[in-house]
């Protein structure tokens, strides 16, 4: 289990983290949400022991992380962290060396690796030759091979196609199964609200939400309607409660105070025939603007 | 850790060596070093006026001067060159035939008119068709002087016996009694032939070291590969296996100097039929005859030493500080400009090396001499020279070594905050701060 207790980080008078605490068990993934800037890297390096904290501590399975465990843990960096002159192998051969993996260990987890992501023709190119969604998958096995238990992804989607992407998750959902703690960063909230069940928001340093996502989105409570049917604007017009009455395409989307609001929009529309009606929880995006836009 | 830094090292040493860029290099070295040994026999085998020989026809009007004269003549040929470039020859014409035989000559002919002079003993003429170079022209005017001197004592009534005796060149024998300075002007042929071919290599090799840890250290830095490696060994192990990696190319490539240097030599002798062996055994005497006359030979047991150390210690200087400086760069561009000043100091440093033996006694150039980077250069220079002694070697080796000491105490300081740092902002005053920060 990663154990985050009360890190911070300044740069001269910059608090990059103030203060940050999380936990992720094992076979667990948790988020860390934040805009550039937000000290999610800064989150990183600290842990991987990069740059030390001014205060607080990290530890792994109860172990402060040092040279010792760094072999454990895998770490997928924003940019591509690859040597571009070498060839796929010598470069997964180099970053394997550097976890003590033997020659014959990496080759076989390379072969498994590259037959996985459908990439075994390229063992041998080059990789400033690969694509950006091809190098990402390098830096992804290179990070994975030896089983780590901890993994860090920052971003690890970028510039990835839907397919590829979809490769990439079923990997990280089978690195979970295996008692993987990942630790994972993007911009793309529907990624992080797929995956993660725990996540941190961090906005500027400080952690503005802190919890299991299902929590938080509970103590949102209900805050959207969407409606498909034969029904019109003068239905719910008159309803107290509604915010904002959108139209997007057939479907109706009412923003709502509270969950109060939902039985007075039901009983409004249930004489006519409809074919969707869903009282929807925020998504996260909806609660990272929210939160994010508030502490602006 | 060992493992990971062996790892390291020979991953930086193996891709510097394993490039094409490497092999294109030293294919263009080892053709470079076999054109300019051998550049005289190229020459020659192109052909050209300069294979000419110039024929002196001596004209002695004087009936005494023209074997003198002949004699003379073929000895500066001697000290000239391998091959003859004069051929003197004693006329039985008369002046206007032998002028008339001047005239539209394909080989370059010079008459040399000797006369009586009631006053000078001599007077002499020396007449051409056309301009002479300037070397041959020195050459006939100091044959003609000996001549004069060696005619007017014959004249003197001087006994042949005691006339041989002042011709004869004098026996010299040198000693100088400051000990820090027992070596004498003669050393200068040491200096103009074995130091050059020592310190011009260890120029371009310091270069080479600069550009490799530069080059190694910037493409990981620019490539973000530093995050990942940097997480699985440390700065300092880091930094030690690219410090040892450079150095071992540096003697690799050393190496190759020296070996295509020996391909050089043997091409030379093959093309000259045997007689190189000859010629540089001849070479090489006269200056271990330097060496013997001047008791340097003595100091050589602890001076070969010495400057194998001093040249290791500035190795591992350069190294560091290159190291240091490419951590604060954040592109090949920025290392590109940052490393000016260390080229410009070892560029300081082999100057001052080369004439150091006009400014002799400088107390400045003495000073520079225990400046770590130039020292390397210069110290072993100066100690040639008699200029400086043991004890100032060894302390320049010293003063080196209390550089690194600091370079490793504060330099690894920089270099772990400046490998991860990706941004130029107000990059000195973080640096400042870095050095002061022991925690680091």
């Amino acid at each position: 289990m990663l154990k985050v207790e009360n890190i911070s980080k300044d740069y001269g008078p910059v608090k990059a983290v103030d203060h940050l605490s999380f936990e992720c068990d094992q076979g667990e993934i948790f988020g860390l949400l934040g805009e550039n800037g937000a000290g999610k890297t800064t989150t990183f390096r600290m842990i991987m022991g990069l740059i030390d904290s001014k205060e607080g501590k990290i530890t792994l399975d109860g172990k402060k992380i040092d040279y010792t465990i760094t072999d454990q843990i895998g770490f997928v960096t924003e940019e591509r962290s690859l040597l571009t002159k070498l060839t796929v192998e010598e470069q997964v051969k180099f970053y394997g060396a550097l976890k003590n993996m033997d020659d014959d260990a990496v080759n076989k987890a390379l072969d498994e690796w590259l037959t996985r992501f459908d990439i075994l023709e390229y063992r041998h190119r080059k990789i400033k030759e690969l694509s950006k969604g091809n190098q990402q998958k390098i830096q992804f096995i290179c990070a994975v091979m030896n089983h780590p238990r901890l993994l860090i992804l920052d971003e690890p989607f970028t510039g990835l196609d839907p397919i590829n992407v979809k490769m990439m998750k079923d990997a990280i959902y089978d690195l979970k199964k295996e008692g993987c703690s990942i630790i994972f960063s993007s911009h793309q909230m529907e990624y992080i609200e797929e995956f993660c069940e725990k996540l941190v928001i961090l906005v500027k340093g400080k952690t503005i939400l802190n919890g299991y996502l299902e929590d938080i989105k509970q103590e949102y409570g209900i805050k959207r309607i969407e409606i498909i049917g034969d029904v019109s604007e003068d239905d719910f017009s008159k309803i107290k409660g509604i915010q904002k009455i959108e139209k997007r395409n057939d479907k109706w989307v009412l923003h709502i105070q509270s969950e109060e609001v939902v039985s007075k929009v039901f009983k409004a529309i249930q004489s006519k025939k409809i074919w969707k009606f869903e009282a929807m929880k925020p998504t996260l995006n909806e609660i990272f603007i929210e939160k994010v836009g508030g502490q602006k | 850790m060992k493992k990971k830094f062996w790892f390291l090292t020979k991953i930086s040493l193996k891709k510097k060596v394993k490039s094409k860029w490497f092999l294109g290099v030293n294919i263009l070295f080892a053709c470079l070093i076999i054109f300019l040994l051998n550049i005289d026999t190229i020459v020659t085998f192109f052909g050209g006026d300069f294979e000419s020989q110039t024929e002196i026809i001596i004209l002695d009007q004087t009936g005494e001067v023209a074997p003198q004269f002949q004699t003379l003549i073929e000895s500066e040929d001697n000290t000239a060159g391998e091959s003859k470039r004069y051929h003197a020859r004693i006329s039985d014409s008369d002046l206007k035939t032998e002028k008339e035989n001047l005239i539209d000559q394909k080989d370059e002919k010079v008459l040399v008119v000797f006369e009586k002079d009631p006053e000078q003993y001599l007077q002499v003429k020396i007449i051409s068709e056309e301009k002479i170079n300037a070397l041959d022209y020195q050459i006939l005017v100091q044959a003609v002087n000996q001549a004069k001197s060696n005619y007017a004592l014959s004249l003197s009534n001087i006994d042949p016996v005691e006339l041989a005796k002042i011709s004869k060149p004098i026996t010299l024998e040198r000693e100088i009694l400051k000990d820090t300075q027992s070596v004498d002007e003669s050393m200068d042929t040491v200096m103009n032939t074995i130091f050059p071919t020592v310190v011009l290599p260890f120029f371009m090799l310091t270069i080479f070291l600069v550009q490799m840890i530069g080059a190694d250290i910037c493409e990981e830095k620019s490539t973000r590969s530093m995050e990942v490696i940097i997480s699985n060994v440390s700065a300092k192990v880091h930094f030690a296996s690219k410090v040892v990696a450079a150095n071992l190319f540096v003697i690799i490539q050393g190496g190759l100097l020296l070996l295509y240097a020996g391909i050089a030599f043997y091409v030379r002798n093959v093309l000259s039929g045997g007689n190189m062996i000859g010629s540089f055994t001849a070479s090489m005497g006269t200056v271990w005859d330097s060496l013997v006359a001047t008791g340097f030979i003595d100091k050589l047991w602890y001076f070969i030493p010495l400057v194998v150390l001093l040249m290791f210690v500035s190795f591992i200087a350069y190294s560091l500080l290159a190291g240091i400086l490419a951590s604060v760069t954040t592109s090949m561009e920025d290392f590109q400009q940052i490393q000016t000043p260390i080229m410009i100091i070892s560029l300081v440093g082999y100057y001052l090396a080369m004439i150091a033996a006009v400014f002799e006694g400088s107390i400045f150039i003495r000073i520079l001499s225990y400046v770590p980077f130039i020292s390397s250069f210069l110290s072993p220079a100066l100690f040639v020279l008699g200029q400086v002694s043991l004890i100032d070697m060894i302390l320049s080796i010293l003063i080196t070594i209390v550089v690194i000491f600091f370079f490793i105490r504060y330099g690894m300081r920089i270099y772990k905050a400046g490998i991860l740092n990706y941004s130029n902002e107000k990059v000195w005053k973080k640096f400042s701060k870095t050095i002061q920060n022991k925690d680091v």
